[in-house]
């Protein structure tokens, strides 16, 4: 267990970490050519393939506003009002997160058969900002 | 208002406005950029499959596998380049197997040895069309001879000539070439020695339009 500070300290960081990541994306599928691998060269399968947005929505677009909305939240924690009800909906929203990175992870293991460096940072930021929540020793 | 909900808040507004910031400035003033810089790289005109007249205007070349998804994907827009009119474009296929495609060497074996009996093209296509099926296969060998079949092609010549070093050196010095023109992705267009950075694959047919204007 870690103190609710710093937990939602770390759920902010995290959250500028993944806005980065998926506004880098955002621009790289959208406005630019290829994308930029750091690792592998899936990226641009990913990106090229039919599971690159979700209803019509592009998936980093999609990580983008789950990045943003854990920051909102764990800027509004800071004002320790409300503890019960952000508790309740950092867990559910990065709940949602993981459960939706899980989801893409799955797709580009056996479906897309290529992995994408930048979902897989997302993916494991999602995962830390799950942990941060679920650590934070004042739950309500 | 709490110290730590005030700089929380701003360090978040902070990190909007560089995020917008940066992407409004990196696209302002950056018209569709299709080519990748100005080089034109020295491609060796005499390997790979081809459509169309060695002296049309407008040479694409396309490194290629046959297991990728956006090759798959890019197929339409190809189909109709490889349809236009062979004395203005000429289309050359080239092999790129991506490593981390199980099928990708054999398939490209496969269209080639299909290409020694007059059939590349009729066989690329179908290994494009059904790609979904096959990619998914443990081992694919009974179903791409199904294609042989299908495509009324000599069975046992086609085996051999898989089997064979020909195309295998064929199929290597492409991959060679590729890797030389710092190729890391397919598919990976040329369009008269140009690398294009395509942002969609409709950018294929504007940039080879431009080219025929020229």
């Amino acid at each position: 267990m870690i103190s609710s500070n710093l937990s939602n300290r770390f759920i902010f960081v995290l959250s500028l970490l993944g806005l980065f990541v998926s506004s880098f994306l955002f621009y790289e599928y959208n406005l630019q050519g290829s994308v930029i691998c750091p690792i592998g060269t899936g990226c641009n399968v990913v990106r090229t393939s039919s599971y690159s947005s979700f209803i019509g929505i592009s998936i980093p677009f999609l990580g983008m506003l789950f990045y943003f909305a854990m920051a909102i939240l764990s800027v509004a924690h800071a004002q320790k009002t409300f503890n019960n009800l952000l508790f309740r909906l950092k867990l559910l929203i990065s709940l949602s997160g993981v459960g939706f990175g899980i989801y893409l992870t799955f797709l580009e293991i056996f479906v897309i058969k290529a992995i994408c460096f930048w979902c897989v940072l997302s993916f494991i930021i999602s995962l830390a900002i799950l942990l941060s929540v679920i650590l934070d020793e004042n739950r309500n | 208002m709490k110290t730590e909900t005030k700089w929380l808040g701003m360090i978040l507004i902070c990190t909007l406005i560089l995020l917008f910031g940066g992407i409004f400035l990196l696209t302002r003033g950056n018209p569709l950029e299709v080519v990748d810089g100005a080089t034109v790289f020295q491609i060796d005109y005499s390997r790979g499959q081809k459509i169309g007249s060695d002296s049309a205007k407008v040479r694409i070349v396309e490194f290629s596998d046959f297991e990728c998804l956006a090759c798959a994907a890019v197929e339409s827009y190809v189909a109709r380049l490889r349809a236009a009119d062979p004395n203005k474009i000429q289309f050359i296929y080239r092999h790129f197997p991506l490593s981390q495609h199980v099928h990708s060497s054999q398939a490209a074996a496969l269209a080639e040895a299909a290409g020694e009996q007059g059939k590349f093209w009729e066989m690329h296509d179908k290994l494009l069309e059904t790609q979904a099926r096959w990619s998914s296969m443990n081992d694919a060998t009974s179903f791409f001879m199904d294609l042989v079949k299908e495509l009324g092609l000599d069975e046992d010549k086609i085996k051999q000539a898989m089997a064979g070093n020909v195309i295998k050196a064929k199929i290597d010095s492409d991959a060679a070439e590729g890797n030389s023109l710092g190729i890391s992705q397919t598919p990976t267009f040329f369009v008269n020695g140009r690398k294009l950075d395509l942002q969609k694959f409709e950018d294929l047919d504007t940039l080879v339009e431009q080219e025929l204007k020229k």
